[in-house]
């Protein structure tokens, strides 16, 4: 457990209170976390690394402003969200989720045949690598409405309460949502055996 | 609600919900040096502290401007020109030694040479034109080549 000095609240103070190194702090320590949720909402790793450049500096702005209502991860997740979320309104209708997580060429349609995989041979690490691609393709293929909470919630273990404060919606609205996107991805995977 | 009156009601229940725990679990690799260029992009808005304003030539005397307003008209503008461009992305702008460095990644299949060259271009012109002065010298460094 860090310090108290080290935690995210302590660096978020002394960032807001013009300490440099503490803001590159948790630059170095949130990256990785916003680059995996912008990727997931995107889809495009280019836009993915624009959207955490413009989440850090829309952060960088905002942090004299956090009254630490929220943990700063959800914050920042809150911050990287919105920001994939206004490049998806600004972005031309013509890309193609498809090609978001490229599996090998005409296997796409066969990576959920047969039985789930669980034992590890290699043969079998590679069907499960195929299944996990396919599984994400179908969540790049959501609603974005479906597709955003699924992520926070499915793909980065946040809690129900703090997906809803990340959207910024209640609990129950949420839960709705979540049991939609969830029975829509499983249409998919089914569709697609 | 059950899926065609014969699946299970809860579907964190069917089976192919491990998958999607499977995916959870599959690590993103963050892009090498994307740290880096956070932290550059942060630093070149944020101005040194302490920095003395940017002293542009015009007409009849100079324009004094901070480095911090520079940067981030550079980056908006850096930006704009990048979408409009289709295939390059602006990854961060600093400036260094009175100079903008503009940091960019381009599409696989874009010609390098030619769209550092028209970021160059467009940059220096819209910063003129927003400035009324000549602005620094705008580099622009192509970093990254990305699939899509």
């Amino acid at each position: 457990m860090p310090a108290e000095e080290d935690s995210d609240a302590g660096l978020a103070d002394r960032a807001a209170a013009g300490d440099h190194a503490a803001f590159d702090t948790l630059v170095r320590r949130h990256t990785p976390m916003m680059y995996r949720v912008a990727l997931r909402i995107t889809g495009g790793s280019a836009e993915a690394e624009d959207v955490v450049q413009e989440a850090w500096l829309a952060a960088w702005r905002a942090l004299p402003a956090f009254r630490h209502q929220s943990s700063v991860s959800t914050w920042l997740y809150r911050v990287v969200t919105n920001g994939a979320l206004a490049l998806l309104r600004r972005r031309r209708p013509t890309v193609s989720l498809d090609d978001v997580h490229p599996g090998p060429a005409g296997r796409r349609r066969s990576t959920l045949d047969g039985a789930l995989v669980a034992e590890a041979t290699p043969e079998r690490q590679v069907v499960r690598a195929e299944q996990v691609d396919a599984v994400l393709r179908a969540i790049a293929r959501l609603d974005v409405s479906q597709r955003v909470p699924l992520v926070l919630r499915e793909l980065e273990g946040l809690s129900y309460e703090e997906v809803a404060e990340v959207l910024e919606v209640s609990i129950p609205a949420l839960r709705a949502r979540l049991h939609r996107a969830r029975v829509a991805l499983l249409g998919q995977l089914r569709e697609r055996r | 609600m059950t899926d065609q009156g014969s699946g299970p009601a809860d579907p964190e229940r069917d089976p192919h919900w491990e998958l999607v725990r499977a995916a959870a679990r599959r690590r993103v690799p963050t892009p090498p040096g994307l740290v880096e260029r956070v932290l550059r992009s942060v630093s070149g808005v944020r101005g040194r502290r302490g920095a003395p304003p940017i002293a542009l030539p015009s007409e009849g005397g100079s324009l004094s401007v901070s480095e911090t307003v520079v940067v981030q008209l550079a980056r908006a503008v850096a930006a704009e020109v990048a979408e409009a461009a289709d295939g390059v992305h602006v990854s961060a702008v600093a400036l260094d030694d009175g100079e903008l460095q503009v940091l960019a990644t381009v599409r696989f299949g874009v010609a390098a040479d030619e769209a550092a060259e028209l970021l160059r271009d467009r940059v220096t012109e819209e910063l003129q034109r927003q400035l009324g002065s000549p602005p620094p010298t705008v580099n622009v460094h192509v970093v990254d080549v990305h699939p899509d």
